[in-house]
């Protein structure tokens, strides 16, 4: 596995112990891991050191996961976001999806899976970003 | 979360504060349906005395008033009905005397009549007597002087008497009246005669005819024209002694025992004859000086009426009988509907308390999934974390020390999550209601406290409270009351889309304690508002609410006596009052 062709994922989750083992399993995979225990510390991350996919845990105290979704979009409309939640009805997962977060995961998360579902992320952003760049470059 | 605070999950309540927020069931069904009954059975007794007097006292009064009525009509129909017996009897008597006059007087006025009589012409008197009439015994013919000069009966040695001292002939000869009855009188035999007697003048001189009757003719007269039991007719004279008597009772000449006054007409007197009450009528006849009583028992008199009475009491006491009867099956029969359909509310109450639960652990479970899934979370990553360490590919720390680091945080985080389903147990178990007096001010504040840390944050709402001062306490459960409050705030909240103004406001209202939750939200339409209290009624959509809220709240206020009052302006917002009675004591809590 190639360590610097990896990105860069924000993990925000305001379980300690579950943040850092699963930064740990992120690291050693080649991504840059950087982590935020709430929402407010995840948007200043997203403005100083911007992220390509965030996953973002949906019941925090504070602000909220999906509160914080909408900000993060707001800020950077490009970074793709994977829900994580300990408690996802289906009416809540398609309101998640149909507030435009690229999917969601429901802990405990198998890592294969959350690997599987960052590459997906990551390949749509850079296909956005394509995309944004031929409809802005000069014909 | 609606009615569970996740918190309590937490480690750090105290743990005072985790015993008293155990799952509440505040309908204590087998004391409550105890006091049901009790109060039913009261009801029932209140209801049936109140019937049975409102029913019965007019009753008796009604017929004492118809006894009393009855009584007189009857009493006077008895008396109607002797003076009537009377009257018939006096004029019979009446008659048959005037009767005997005039065939004496047809005999004197036979101008045949020779003076002094022959033999042959007083015994062709007797035999035309005898032929009119059985009652003539003998017939005899008396000059001025008083001497019989003629005569024709059993005893001829009378032929010649004088009979000048005789009372009857003295009254006849110096008074205006031509004729005359005697009184009764015992001849030598000792049987009862009178003498009926006429005065006519025969060639210029004063002759008196008189003929003597058997008494027992008027008896038979009197006999055959009575009507009616027990009813004795009888003659007194002026002096009250018997001219014509029963023989049962007394003999002629005996003295009676009531001394009829002069009267007009018939009469009524009553006294004890031989200690029976009895009723007498009583008339003088107009051809003799002779009064006829008719006498009959009281007791006898008044059978008629007894009768009718002893009827119409039967009568009246089987129909209050029956009615009591009807009453009180009638009543027995509300009574136990009304039972079942306590019964029956009491079971929908205890469905609602039930369904309540259910939706408090719908939302429970949600929190706990939450809760559990977080420690599990931990459990898998760290666990790839192990894995990953044993992958040549990482060359990672794999040194037992790292090892047992991993394992001891996969053991905390099992050791979590156990503690969540322990606790999870024990607000299983339930418990007695306890009441305590309540602050009603510091139980909002705490509910809003506790709102305001998780519900009310994602929204910009400011919550203002004025508390009233020197607000009485009210006796109730303190989670209960939590509950009401949690409910109709967290609906204010609901009803606020970005931000508003929840204002909380509490007061005494005469003997309530008034809370009030106003909003500034979207407001309730009129067509929603009576529904609103309806179990499930939501307009809450994407499973947000259960529904159960406001009925919950509602019944938790009704059972502490009060009411809630909702008033609401569609797009203005709605103002939630809980009125509570605060010297009201929870049945359902002691």
């Amino acid at each position: 596995m190639d360590k610097q062709k990896k990105f860069k994922v924000l993990l925000v989750d305001d379980e300690d112990i579950f943040r850092e083992a699963t930064a740990r399993q992120l690291k050693v995979r080649g991504f840059t891991v950087l982590t935020a225990d709430g929402g407010e510390a995840a948007l200043e991350l997203v403005q100083s050191d911007p992220p390509d996919v965030v996953l973002l845990d949906q019941e925090m105290p504070g602000m909220h996961g999906t509160e914080t979704f909408v900000a993060i979009k707001e800020l950077n409309p490009l970074i793709e976001v994977i829900m994580l939640t300990g408690n996802t009805s289906v009416d809540n997962a398609l309101e998640l999806m149909k507030l435009g977060t690229f999917d969601y995961l429901m802990k405990p998360v198998n890592i294969d899976e959350l690997l599987y579902k960052i590459e997906d992320a990551h390949a749509r952003k850079q296909l956005n970003e394509r995309r944004q760049r031929s409809n802005t470059a000069p014909s | 979360m609606r009615v569970w605070d996740m918190r309590l999950l937490q480690d750090d309540l105290p743990t005072e504060k985790r015993r008293t927020e155990h799952i509440y069931d505040y309908v204590d069904s087998e004391e409550n349906r105890r006091r049901v009954d009790q109060h039913f059975t009261k009801l029932q007794r209140k209801l049936i005395i109140g019937l049975i007097i409102g029913f019965l006292l007019p009753n008796a009064l009604l017929s004492a008033y118809f006894h009393y009525q009855f009584t007189h009509t009857l009493r006077d129909s008895a008396i109607l009905s002797l003076e009537s017996v009377a009257d018939n009897q006096k004029n019979s008597l009446d008659l048959y005397l005037r009767e005997r006059i005039g065939n004496l007087y047809n005999l004197l006025l036979n101008p045949s009549a020779t003076v002094p009589p022959t033999q042959a012409t007083m015994d062709g008197y007797l035999r035309s007597l005898v032929r009119f009439h059985d009652g003539f015994i003998d017939v005899g013919l008396i000059d001025a002087k008083g001497i019989l000069i003629g005569y024709a009966g059993p005893t001829p040695e009378q032929l010649g008497q004088d009979f000048s001292d005789a009372p009857w002939l003295k009254q006849l000869l110096n008074r205006d009246t031509s004729h005359i009855i005697s009184d009764s009188y015992l001849d030598s035999r000792r049987a009862a005669h009178f003498t009926v007697a006429v005065r006519h003048v025969i060639q210029g001189q004063v002759y008196v005819l008189r003929a003597t009757l058997d008494p027992d003719e008027l008896y038979l007269l009197l006999r055959s024209t009575v009507h009616g039991s027990n009813v004795e007719s009888s003659l007194v004279n002026a002096q009250g002694r018997y001219q014509v008597v029963d023989p049962k009772i007394a003999t002629a000449t005996d003295q009676a025992p009531f001394l009829p006054p002069a009267t007009e007409s018939v009469a009524i007197h009553e006294q004890d004859i031989e200690e029976t009450r009895t009723l007498i009528a009583y008339t003088w006849l107009t051809e003799a000086p002779w009064s006829l009583l008719v006498s009959q028992p009281l007791a006898v008199a008044q059978s008629g009426m007894y009768q009718a009475r002893l009827i119409l009491t039967i009568s009246l006491v089987s129909i209050s009988l029956l009615f009591c009867v009807i009453i009180f099956f009638t009543i027995r029969k509300l009574m136990d509907d009304a039972r079942r359909m306590a019964e029956k509310g009491h079971q929908l109450q205890e469905m609602l308390a039930h369904a309540s639960k259910l939706a408090s652990i719908g939302e429970l479970a949600a929190g706990v999934a939450h809760e559990i899934n977080n420690p599990l979370a931990i459990i898998m990553a760290t666990s790839g974390v192990v894995r990953d360490m044993f992958n040549p590919e990482f060359d990672l720390d794999n040194s037992p020390e790292a090892l047992f680091k991993e394992l001891d945080v996969i053991d905390n985080a099992a050791t979590r999550a156990k503690g969540i389903t322990k606790k999870l147990q024990e607000m299983g178990k339930t418990r007695m209601p306890q009441t305590e007096p309540c602050d009603i001010n510091a139980q909002v504040e705490t509910v809003l406290a506790r709102l305001k840390k998780v519900e009310l944050k994602s929204k910009a709402i400011d919550v203002q409270f004025n508390p009233a001062e020197d607000l009485p306490p009210i006796l109730a459960e303190a989670e209960p009351l939590r509950q009401v409050f949690t409910n109709l705030m967290l609906n204010a909240a609901d009803a606020i889309s970005d931000k508003g103004i929840i204002t909380v406001t509490t007061a005494v209202q005469d003997s309530m304690v008034a809370i009030t939750i106003a909003d500034t939200g979207r407001g309730i339409p009129p067509q929603n508002l009576e529904r609103i209290f309806h179990p499930f009624f939501t307009t809450k959509g994407g499973g947000q609410g259960t529904g159960l809220g406001l009925s919950i709240a509602a019944s938790i206020v009704k059972h502490l006596g009060g009411v809630i009052k909702v008033n609401s302006i569609v797009g203005r917002g709605s103002t939630f009052t809980v009125l509570l009675p605060h010297n009201f004591y929870c049945p359902l809590d002691t």
